[in-house]
């Protein structure tokens, strides 16, 4: 377990409802204590029961959010541009196809500076036809713009789908955000979960924070998004600044992510690593690196191993996008040989992304740190203890001086 | 804004010069059966085809040239009526003023050895409805132009659309009927290009506008009305857009949101094709037409190996009739009385439902006409019933609004543009073809409608 | 010192119709008129009017105040520009005053054109220019009963009507060898003649007058070759000239007026000039004319307000044509057109004595040169149309001989359409 309880939890943790639920239906709690005012919806696996949880609430009158039933995700995420412009606080849910027909008002999205709210429930795809979980999807699109936000728990799903607003509508971010909840495991895993309380929930958020900066809204009439750009005028310059503001703000991110979570970890009593955890790692050799709910098993793996003599401890990314570089490298280095856990492919590198990624930031690092690539887990495969036995072998194998593969170690393959 | 004035039109190809205009006047102004005294005057001549009628009658200028000649100022326009009023007064029977006018409109009157021309019967004048051929019109459109020129003009002036094209004229009457409270879509095409939401910064437009995806238009402004009206405020949802994005790549967010009855008017500007970005085919299209992906090509032997567009043109508005809109109606900026009609009725439509609204509106540069001939064209498609003029309400079903019961040949229509004119005589047959069968499919819900 | 965009110096037509064109394009520019006349607008060719009594002298204003408060004109009758500093950009005014101006119509008109008769200083003469002069002459002329005309130009005969009508004995004086030469032709000009003598006025064509004086309260005039007339009143009526002393140091060319190009701009940047004063291209040939006509008057002054308000709908200036009307004893002359009839050029004449009607065409490769009519009826305004578009009528000369009305009517509505 990774959710750490205070010594005195506050009086906000103690009014607090214990209930047991799956990772679609507490994301769907999390979104109505976020008090959204539009939501809109397009169902598909593995992420269906989430935005049926949402119908419910609102038909229900447990939530007041207006719920638009799109004809696509397209559509979808279009309508919830719309209401930003207007001043609306929005929310979707997708994944895997849904995702990709998205795709053109996603990248837009976060050009617009618009602080949408949308869980990806992770889906392998599109082909091989998969409607299980793997962390294609979200990898796929992690050049786009969006702060994006792998969850390991149903508890840290909840709470971060309310702290994603949080973040999103910062007046230093203005950015979407995506909570990477890992389709099956976390969508229809059930644990207990404690249930913030409203007005608790509600003094955290605060003022909804849309569009001061960008609005369709004829008492203070604007052209939104006119062609910019082009070799001449002010275009390159113009559109210079709009990019390097995104940048920017996708920086600022990874401070008030770590603000936010702190903030939470007071009024609520739990806390998350906000950008990078590490486990047991103060003290280690080397590491094993993990992203979303794998990592409950790597934990285990890791104590198993300890047990048994080797110095090896764990890194988790909470925060993918913006890539946490600089505390990334601060668990870096702490060890002296990593092995990289990916849940996706990088078909251009021939490794895991997150793998890829991480090369860069043992660039910054400064020290030759071997490492390896580990792929497993994809379209729904288990990634159980036996397996991160397997990594933090091969890891410990670099250690001792041994060669660096340039291919990577497909966990799944004889499953 | 300056005022226009009603007038009176004459089509010399209705005339038959039958007098019965003339008798008219000269009964009602002088009392006399003298036609020579009336202060319009028919006449007629021989042609190789036969008499053709003419017209002599003051045309109440704008810029009068008889009013700058009088010496005595017994000539003036009229502010409001727009008629040139004599005042026999002043009037010093100089005849000046003869020397001024161009058309003969006004002239020394025999009988009396003053001057005298038409005042337009203060508003009603007698010679129209005399004439039983429709030859005479008193044309009243000046009061849309004094009502709407009140209005303001919600973009800026100098939008850069090709010379020619009527969009301009749209997309202004649009806004300004519409009103300030208005969000503005005009997704990828013409009308950005035009300058509507700008480029690097500026702007041609005073209510809020965006540029949608050519995909999304209208699911953006179902979530903008959406919000509006959860906080309660009272906007206008409003796209501009083109029939590319409308009945292609975006047609599955318009059949959404039609189908979820949102609360917008969306007006689709139908030139028939992409003609913005290269004049490439989309699915309203018509068959034959050339375009620069549906080519006329040629091989080395002269022969024409592809002949424009193969396939029908898809019927967006029957399409969109079939999503029970709470308005549908096809328009075209010939019949500008209509197309104002319709947008009234759409907009009030917008406020509970889904209006939609179609415009035909040709395309000087893709359709490969002569700048000046926008109107006619347009006016020739509505002639041939190329394009039908009708409107749909869940309530009153499908009817025509300017019925054509006899229509011209279709080949009065297609010989106006260059993109037909490689076609050969049995592709004007299929056209013609389908001109009839799109007819018959109307008609038949107008029956329907008229039965129900 | 005042200082304004655009100085009007006149008040008729050329200066009213400047300033229209001025407002249609700019609507900001500062505007001044400067006029010496006192008042309101008016139009010279309606004095004759006003000495019948036909129009009163409060009621033939072109404009009223508001016009000016509308286009936002400063309007400053009775002040005369006395200097133009054309180096400065400077009008000095008979007040003291000056203006300095961006650009400057000078649309100031003509005066009448005193002949130098011995004895004229002598002697009390009318002339008819102004508002003033009209007012002046009508009360004369209610006392006359032996008038003396000088001059049978169209402000001459006009007056001599009057006279005729108010019970005055009138003798008429001309040089020229027929009545309104330049403006009708024989034929016309002797049924004119011939209604003036039928009302009792005398006519003396190739009539020149040598001397003036005073005697007992009338004044007798000597004509060359013994004869004398005695009057009550002398009206000098022998024709009109700008007056243009004002110019003088200021650079701009004159003729016999200001010169003019097509666009009315005189030799000096920021000078223009219209109407009586200027001396344009005639529509028949290169060689700058005097085409003192009202309608003239109009297109000029348009011309030259659009020019200076930089309107890109600026057409040049076609050259002017001579148009006239003439009312007189209820019967009516009018003349479109050159009365020239050039080498190859063709004239035709119908001329019913019985019914006065009197029809001729100047007409040159099917095209139009000129139309003169006496109480015959064609539209004016489209003949000078027909004139001025060079429209050919090879086809339909014949027709538009015998029925100018309806033919002219015909060809305008087709070319309209």
């Amino acid at each position: 377990m990774t959710t750490a309880t205070l010594e005195t939890p506050r009086e906000a943790a103690a009014k607090q409802k214990v209930i047991l639920c799956e990772g679609n239906e507490a994301a769907a709690l999390a979104v109505a204590l976020a008090r959204p005012d539009m939501v809109a919806v397009y169902p598909i696996t593995p992420q269906s029961s989430l935005v049926e949880h949402v119908a419910k609430l609102i038909a229900d009158g447990k939530m007041d959010a207006d719920i638009v039933d799109a004809e696509g995700e397209h559509s979808v995420l279009s309508v919830l541009q719309g209401g930003a412009l207007a001043g609306a606080r929005t929310y979707t849910a997708t994944c895997g196809p849904g995702l990709a027909f998205m795709f053109e008002p996603y990248f837009r999205t976060s050009g617009m500076r618009l602080p949408i709210v949308m869980t990806i429930v992770t889906r392998d795809g599109i082909t091989p036809q998969s409607v299980w979980g793997g962390h294609q999807d979200a990898m796929t699109v992690r050049e786009v713009g969006w702060v994006q936000m792998y969850c390991e728990t149903v508890q840290e799903v909840l709470d971060t789908t309310i702290m994603a607003f949080k973040v999103a509508e910062h007046h230093d971010v203005m950015l979407p955000v995506n909570i990477c909840l890992d389709g099956n495991y976390l969508s229809y895993g059930a644990s207990r979960v404690e249930l913030p309380d409203q007005a608790e929930v509600d003094a955290f958020l605060g003022d909804k924070f849309v569009n001061w900066h960008v609005a369709l809204d004829p008492q203070r009439p604007m052209a939104v998004d006119p062609l910019t750009g082009g070799s001449g005028g002010k275009g390159p310059s113009t559109f210079v600044r709009y990019r390097k503001g995104q940048c920017k703000g996708m920086q600022n991110a990874l401070r008030v992510i770590e603000e936010v979570h702190e903030e939470w970890a007071q009024r609520f009593g739990r806390s998350f690593a906000p950008l990078v955890e590490e486990y047991r790692l103060d003290d280690a050799e080397f590491a094993i690196m993990t992203l979303g709910s794998m990592t409950g098993a790597a934990k285990d793996a890791i104590d198993e191993a300890r047990e048994a003599g080797k110095k090896v401890g764990l890194i988790k990314i909470k925060t993918f996008s913006p890539f946490p570089v600089e505390a990334l490298v601060r668990s870096l280095a702490k060890v002296r040989a990593l092995g990289v856990v990916d849940r996706s492919v990088g078909f251009r590198w021939n490794c895991g992304p997150m793998f890829q990624e991480t090369l860069g930031a043992l660039y910054r690092l400064g020290r030759h740190v071997p490492a390896m690539s580990f792929i497993g887990g994809l379209a729904g495969a288990d990634l159980t203890i036996p397996h991160f036995h397997r990594v933090i072998d091969a890891t410990e194998a670099l250690l001792q001086g041994g060669p660096v593969p340039t291919e990577p170690v497909w966990l799944n393959e004889r499953d | 804004m300056g005022r226009s004035f009603n007038t009176i039109a004459f089509d010399p190809s209705k005339c038959d010069g039958c007098g019965d205009c003339m008798r008219a006047c000269a009964s009602v102004k002088y009392d006399s059966e003298d036609t020579s005294r009336s202060l319009i005057q028919i006449l007629g001549r021989e042609t190789d085809k036969g008499s053709a009628f003419e017209l002599a009658l003051c045309r109440q200028c704008g810029d009068p040239k008889c009013t700058t000649v009088c010496p005595a100022g017994a000539l003036t326009k009229n502010g409001e009526s727009g008629v040139i009023e004599w005042d026999g007064s002043k009037c010093v029977d100089c005849l000046l003023c003869t020397i001024g006018c161009s058309y003969a409109g006004i002239a020394l009157d025999e009988t009396t050895g003053r001057v005298s021309k038409c005042d337009t019967c203060a508003g009603n004048p007698a010679c129209v409805p005399a004439c039983p051929h429709g030859a005479l019109r008193y044309v009243t459109t000046s009061n849309i132009y004094n009502e709407v020129g009140d209005w303001e003009d919600l973009f800026a002036p100098g939008l850069a659309g090709c010379q020619g094209c009527n969009t301009e004229l749209l997309m202004r009457h649009t806004l300004r009927r519409v009103g300030p409270d208005t969000v503005l879509a005009t997704p990828p095409g013409c009308v950005p290009g035009m300058g509507s939401v700008g480029f690097n910064g500026t702007t041609g437009t005073k209510v809020p506008v965006f540029h949608p995806l050519l995909t999304n238009t209208a699911a953006m402004l179902a979530g903008i009305k959406r919000q509006y009206k959860r906080v309660g405020r009272e906007i206008t949802a409003l796209a501009i857009a083109g029939d590319g994005g409308a009945s292609d790549v975006g047609f599955q967010s318009l059949s959404g949101a039609a189908e979820r009855g949102e609360q917008m008017l969306f007006m689709v500007v139908d030139n028939e094709g992409y003609m913005n970005t290269g004049m490439q085919r989309s699915s309203c299209t018509p068959y034959g037409a050339w375009t620069s992906t549906t080519p006329v090509g040629k091989s080395s032997d002269g022969s024409h190996l592809s002949q424009g567009k193969t396939q029908d043109a898809k019927n967006l508005p029957l399409i969109m009739v079939n999503h029970r809109c709470a308005y549908v109606a096809t328009a075209s900026t010939a019949y500008m009385e209509d197309l104002y009609e319709k947008l009234d009725k759409a907009i009030q439509a917008s406020k509970t439902g889904f209006a939609y609204l179609h415009v035909y509106s040709p395309c000087t540069t893709g359709w490969r006409f002569p700048t000046d001939q926008n109107m006619e064209v347009a006016r020739k498609a509505v002639e041939t019933n190329f394009v039908m003029l009708w409107e749909y309400t869940p309530d009153t079903g499908v009817h025509f609004t300017r019925p054509v019961d006899k229509p011209l040949p279709v080949t009065d229509y297609l010989k106006a543009m260059g993109r037909f004119r490689h076609l050969s005589p049995e592709q004007i047959e299929h056209i013609q073809k389908k001109v009839e069968e799109n007819r018959r499919i109307v008609e038949r819900l107008a029956e329907n409608a008229h039965a129900a | 010192m005042e200082q304004t965009q655009y100085l009007i110096v006149g008040s008729s037509h050329a200066a009213l119709e400047a300033i229209t064109a001025i407002r249609m394009h700019d609507g900001e520019g500062s505007i001044t008129l400067v006029t010496r006349d006192p008042h309101l607008p008016y139009s010279p060719t309606v004095l004759p009017y006003v000495v019948s009594g036909r129009s009163a002298p409060d009621n033939i204003a072109l404009r009223d105040a508001a016009f000016f408060e509308q286009n936002r004109v400063g309007y400053r009758p009775g002040v005369a520009v006395t200097r133009l500093d054309t180096t400065r950009k400077v009008a000095e005014l008979a007040d003291g005053s000056a203006i300095g101006y961006a650009k400057v119509v000078l649309a100031t008109g003509a005066s009448p054109a005193i002949p130098p008769i011995p004895g004229l200083d002598q002697v009390s003469y009318h002339v008819l220019r102004t508002l003033d002069d009209a007012t002046r002459l009508r009360e004369a002329m209610q006392r006359s009963r032996q008038a003396v005309v000088l001059g049978a130009g169209l402000v001459g005969m006009h007056a001599a009507e009057n006279l005729v009508k108010a019970g005055a004995n009138v003798t008429i004086v001309e040089m020229g060898p027929h009545l309104t030469s330049g403006y009708f032709d024989q034929t016309a000009a002797g049924l004119i003649e011939q209604a003036f003598v039928e009302n009792g006025a005398k006519i003396r064509t190739r009539s020149r007058v040598v001397g003036l004086a005073p005697e007992g309260g009338e004044i007798v005039v000597a004509l060359e070759g013994g004869d004398t007339l005695r009057a009550d009143l002398l009206l000098v009526a022998t024709g009109v000239r700008p007056e243009l002393d004002y110019l003088d140091g200021s650079g701009v060319a004159t003729d016999r007026g200001i010169l003019v190009d097509d666009t009315m701009r005189t030799n000096v940047e920021g000078v223009w000039a219209a109407g009586d004063c200027a001396q344009a291209r005639s529509f028949y040939g290169d060689e700058p004319v005097m085409n003192a006509i009202l309608p003239d008057a109009t297109v000029q002054g348009r011309i030259a307000g659009m020019a200076m308000a930089g309107d890109p709908g600026l057409k040049p200036y076609a050259g002017g044509v001579p148009l006239n009307t003439y009312h007189f004893f209820g019967r009516h002359a009018i003349s479109v057109g050159s009365s020239a009839v050039p080498e190859g050029a063709q004239e035709r004449v119908r001329f019913d004595p019985a019914s006065g009607r009197h029809l001729k065409l100047i007409m040159k490769d099917g095209r139009l040169l000129g139309i003169y009519g006496v109480n015959e009826f064609f539209d004016a305004g489209v003949m000078a149309q027909l004139i001025q578009r060079r429209t050919d009528l090879s086809a339909v000369q014949d027709r538009l001989f015998e029925q100018p009305l309806t033919v002219g009517r015909e060809l305008m509505s087709q070319i309209w359409r």
